[in-house]
């Protein structure tokens, strides 16, 4: 969407990164007696297609293959896999989970705004019993009884996902800027570069869309394990906050290391140069001597509606061109392959191959400086509009250590991208992410040291 | 509703220092070096200023979460328990109970927060230390020796008293719900519009703030699902719940005639006739009710539901568009059920309590900007378009309010 391809300066992102594995990898549960399930992810997405597809693939033009029926399968298939045991370590990373994690399945994200007459101390607590509870809820467990002893006791945990594996739960939680306004008197720990975002050419933003105080991202592979996780958090702190808006994100729109480049709902591969480096992780989006927040990061929030059935009726040309890419590889107008270098100059007959306009062409690295930010995005449906049309879209979710990093190339994508035609930024919204908490701490707490 | 026996509590605990203890920012163990302190020689817990301090330390670990006291017995008089919670992410809350009754507690225990003391005066005997999430989730603690007598009344104590004078409330209101209706039922017949309408914005605040306490009351010979005999449906039925069965009924009957068709009919009279009735065998009911302190709770939670998911919603008063007026009686209702609790819980957890009070305090200010003084019963009309408004404002500070309230039937339970 506003990203494609901005990521990588080689220009040679992904086909093997080699990183290194991220702090926050996770790994399998020993020894659990919960139930295990182990699903080939995209192998089993694309049926029996799998195995002839890339040679088949590989024998066809760009241009033969675009007009193909055969979807095309990149060779990473076999660690595309989910493994419900999995579960997310909590405590003691340097950065919090849910970021550098490869992307999970779906995710619940969900604002929130602190009441009127919460005090600095309201807010300690929260951040306290958040993390407490994200603790619990990351490695499998209820936050507290779901069936207490007393008659007349209320549960503490809704129950809904006793019995369900961790599912790689993480829930990443984010500070707004009217956290470090003078209600709790923080002014003087608001991290250097949190601010609201400015207006960006082409936003139809509404209110109930954007902004607020703090933001929580829970991602699993278990749909359900995530709503439990934010309808919990969202319960236990209702006397201090309260909600603002929710996105339900499904069909991760980003890859993380090992994980085939997954699709928008324009059928376009998305992600396919995102971050995935140690060297780009430490360059772009952690933050560095930055007092309370080193280890932290900024996360940019955008609810981009699609006018879908508008799209689903344009050319296939036409939205090749407006991408840059060809719909089934993902290669570039100028290349054969998904992951082949994007040559912005070639010409045809005195044209441009890829039009200087075209989402990938603005959003390039070579083209902004080498900036990039990592995008960690989903899907997202909201039933139908008031015209009865598919309501949906993408949940772009971005993670940069300078939020002007995603100012500066929306801006450009704002003005000039061909896509804008069939996209709508709807909600907005930027947070803090603080570092990692240890044990016995919590995320926020040199807030109130 | 039925009454059962109450066990007066053998141990009575009060607690000696309310003041200074909400909170934990900025609390402090209350060991000083100053005080004067003094070590029973039997191994229990050292006594500074005349107070035992333990210490009850949460930690997490992989074979369960332990909570873990410095010393597991005291002698008489005020002991202070003061609670850190160095790494346990599953132990939220830590009580001292006496035969399963709550005593004194912490909540809102997480890893990170300053130690959070509480203090109860305890008398000689066996009590439990429980520490929900812990592993095990009970300890005993054991006191010795004789306390001096106890300031004040003790906890159950005031709990009973406010049950009673809960009870002698209800009674007022519902004599007032008596004569209001007769009232309505005078202005019906004699055919006045305006008067009827008058009478009815009159007579509805004493049966919401009640209306708890009758919830689906069915007259004795009738079945549960005949709505003929269910005393709650015949005088408060809305569209919404109509049962083609019975008809319409009731105070919604009558309002819709009222205010939908604005005009009284012998329909119209019928309708009121049979609620002065259904009323008059209502009041006989509810003045024979006895409550017991999580009666009270339950009832003041109850009608806190009523407002999120009747009155807020625009449901119950769906032709006089009067649902604030019902949103103000339920939350008198449910305020007063708290306030007979007050003086007990303030003694349990008066942290829970000062939750309490501050979230009332809310909801009474977001509802305060909705006031209309020119609209019959004092409050905006509840529209369409007003709701589209000020429902999300008003539905936040509900919310905040059921969260502490939710928490408090278990706390002063005095069923076993």
């Amino acid at each position: 969407m506003t990203e494609e391809s901005n990521l990588d300066p080689s220009g040679f992102a992904a086909g093997s990164p080699g990183p290194s594995p991220a702090p926050s990898d996770p790994a399998p549960a020993g020894g659990v007696s919960r139930r295990r399930l182990i699903a080939g992810g995209a192998a089993t997405a694309a049926g029996g297609a799998v195995v002839g597809a890339g040679v088949t693939a590989a024998f066809m033009g760009g241009n033969a293959r675009a007009a193909g029926a055969t979807p095309s399968a990149s060779a990473s298939d076999v660690t595309d896999s989910v493994d419900l045991t999995r579960r997310v370590p909590f405590y003691d990373q340097p950065n919090q989970a849910g970021i550098r994690t490869p992307p999970q399945r779906h995710a619940v994200f969900m604002t929130f705004n602190l009441n009127r007459g919460a005090t600095r101390q309201d807010l300690q607590v929260l951040l306290a019993r958040w993390s407490a509870a994200i603790a619990q809820l990351t490695q499998g467990k209820a936050i507290g009884t779901i069936e207490p002893e007393r008659p007349d006791a209320v549960a503490t945990d809704t129950g809904e996902a006793h019995g369900l594996a961790p599912a790689s739960l993480t829930v990443t939680v984010g500070l707004g800027p009217g956290v470090f306004d003078k209600r709790f008197d923080l002014a003087h720990k608001r991290p250097a570069l949190l601010k609201d975002l400015p207006r960006i050419p082409g936003d139809v933003l509404q209110p109930e869309l954007s902004g607020g105080d703090l933001s929580l991202q829970a991602c699993a592979d278990d749909p359900q394990v995530a709503y439990h996780a934010i309808r919990n958090l969202a319960r236990m702190v209702t006397t201090t906050a309260h909600t603002h808006w929710v996105v339900m994100g499904f069909g991760r729109a980003s890859a993380g290391p090992g994980q085939e480049t997954p699709r928008n709902l324009m059928g376009f591969k998305d992600g396919t140069r995102n971050v995935v480096s140690d060297a780009d992780y430490d360059q772009y989006v952690w933050l560095k001597d930055a007092d309370w927040m080193t280890g932290g990061t900024y996360q940019v929030v955008r609810k981009i509606a699609m006018t879908i059935e508008t799209w689903d009726f344009d050319r296939i040309s036409d939205q090749q061109r407006i991408f840059g890419r060809t719909k089934d590889e993902g290669a570039p107008l100028t290349g054969e392959r998904e992951f082949d270098t994007p040559d912005f100059a070639k010409q045809v007959e005195g044209a441009q191959v890829i039009d200087p306009t075209s989402h990938i062409a603005l959003a390039a690295p070579e083209n902004n400086s080498g900036v990039k930010i990592l995008r960690r995005g989903y899907n997202y449906t909201d039933g139908l509009n008031n015209q009865g049309l598919l309501d949906a879209g993408l949940l772009f979710i971005s993670y940069q250590n300078d939020p002007q990093h995603f100012v500066d190339l929306q801006n450009k994508l704002g003005r000039f991208d061909l896509l804008n035609e069939y996209i709508r930024h709807i909600g907005s919204a930027v947070f803090a992410v603080p570092p990692g908490p240890a044990t016995g701490s919590y995320i926020g707490k040199a807030l109130f040291d | 509703m039925s009454h059962r026996t109450h066990a007066a509590a053998g141990l009575g605990a009060v607690l000696a220092l309310a003041a200074g203890l909400s909170g934990c920012a900025g609390s402090t163990p209350a060991a000083s070096t100053s005080a004067t302190a003094s070590a029973p020689a039997d191994g229990s817990a050292p006594v500074v200023d005349g107070v035992a301090q333990v210490k009850v330390t949460l930690t997490g670990g992989e074979d369960g979460d332990k909570c873990t006291a410095d010393f597991g017995s005291a002698p008489a008089g005020p002991v202070t328990f003061t609670v850190e919670n160095v790494s346990s992410t599953a132990i939220t809350e830590v009580e001292i109970q006496s035969e399963l009754k709550i005593l004194g507690e912490k909540e809102n225990l997480a890893p990170g927060l300053p130690p959070s003391p509480f203090t109860i005066t305890m008398n000689g005997g066996q009590y439990t230390l429980y520490c929900l999430g812990a592993t095990p989730q009970t300890q005993p603690f054991t006191v010795t020796g004789e306390a001096a007598a106890a300031p004040t009344g003790s906890t159950a104590t005031l709990l009973n008293q406010g049950t009673k004078d809960y009870g002698t409330w209800v009674g007022t209101q519902a004599d007032g719900l008596k004569a209001a209706v007769a009232d309505l039922k005078a202005a019906v017949d004699s055919g006045d519009v305006a008067k009827a309408q008058a009478a009815y914005l009159a007579a509805r605040p004493f049966y919401e703030k009640i209306e708890s306490d009758v919830e689906g009351f069915v007259m004795p010979g009738f079945k549960v699902d005949d709505n003929k005999g269910n005393l709650d449906y015949l005088i408060d039925m809305r569209a919404s719940n109509l049962d083609e069965k019975v008809g319409w009924s009731g105070f919604h009957a009558v309002e819709r005639d009222l205010w939908k068709a604005g005009k009284i009919s012998d329909g119209t009279k019928k309708y009121a006739a049979d609620l002065d009735t259904n009323v008059g065998k209502l009041v006989d009911v509810v003045k024979t009710l006895e409550f017991k302190p999580e009666d009270l709770a339950n009832g003041a939670a109850a009608l806190l539901e009523e407002v999120q998911s009747g009155k807020i919603t625009g449901e119950e008063e769906a032709f006089s568009h009067t649902d604030l007026v019902d949103f103000h009686s339920n939350m008198e209702g449910a305020r007063q059920a708290f306030a007979y609790l007050q003086p007990g819980l303030e003694k349990i957890d008066p942290d829970l309590m000062n939750q309490v009070v501050t979230q009332f305090g809310n909801v009474d200010d977001a509802l305060a900007e909705l006031r209309d003084k020119t609209a019959p019963g004092g409050y905006l009309p509840w529209t369409a378009a007003n709701r589209e408004k000020h429902r999300k404002e008003l539905s936040q500070a509900v919310l905040a309010l059921q969260q502490p309230m939710q928490k408090i039937a278990e706390k002063v339970a005095t069923a076993k």
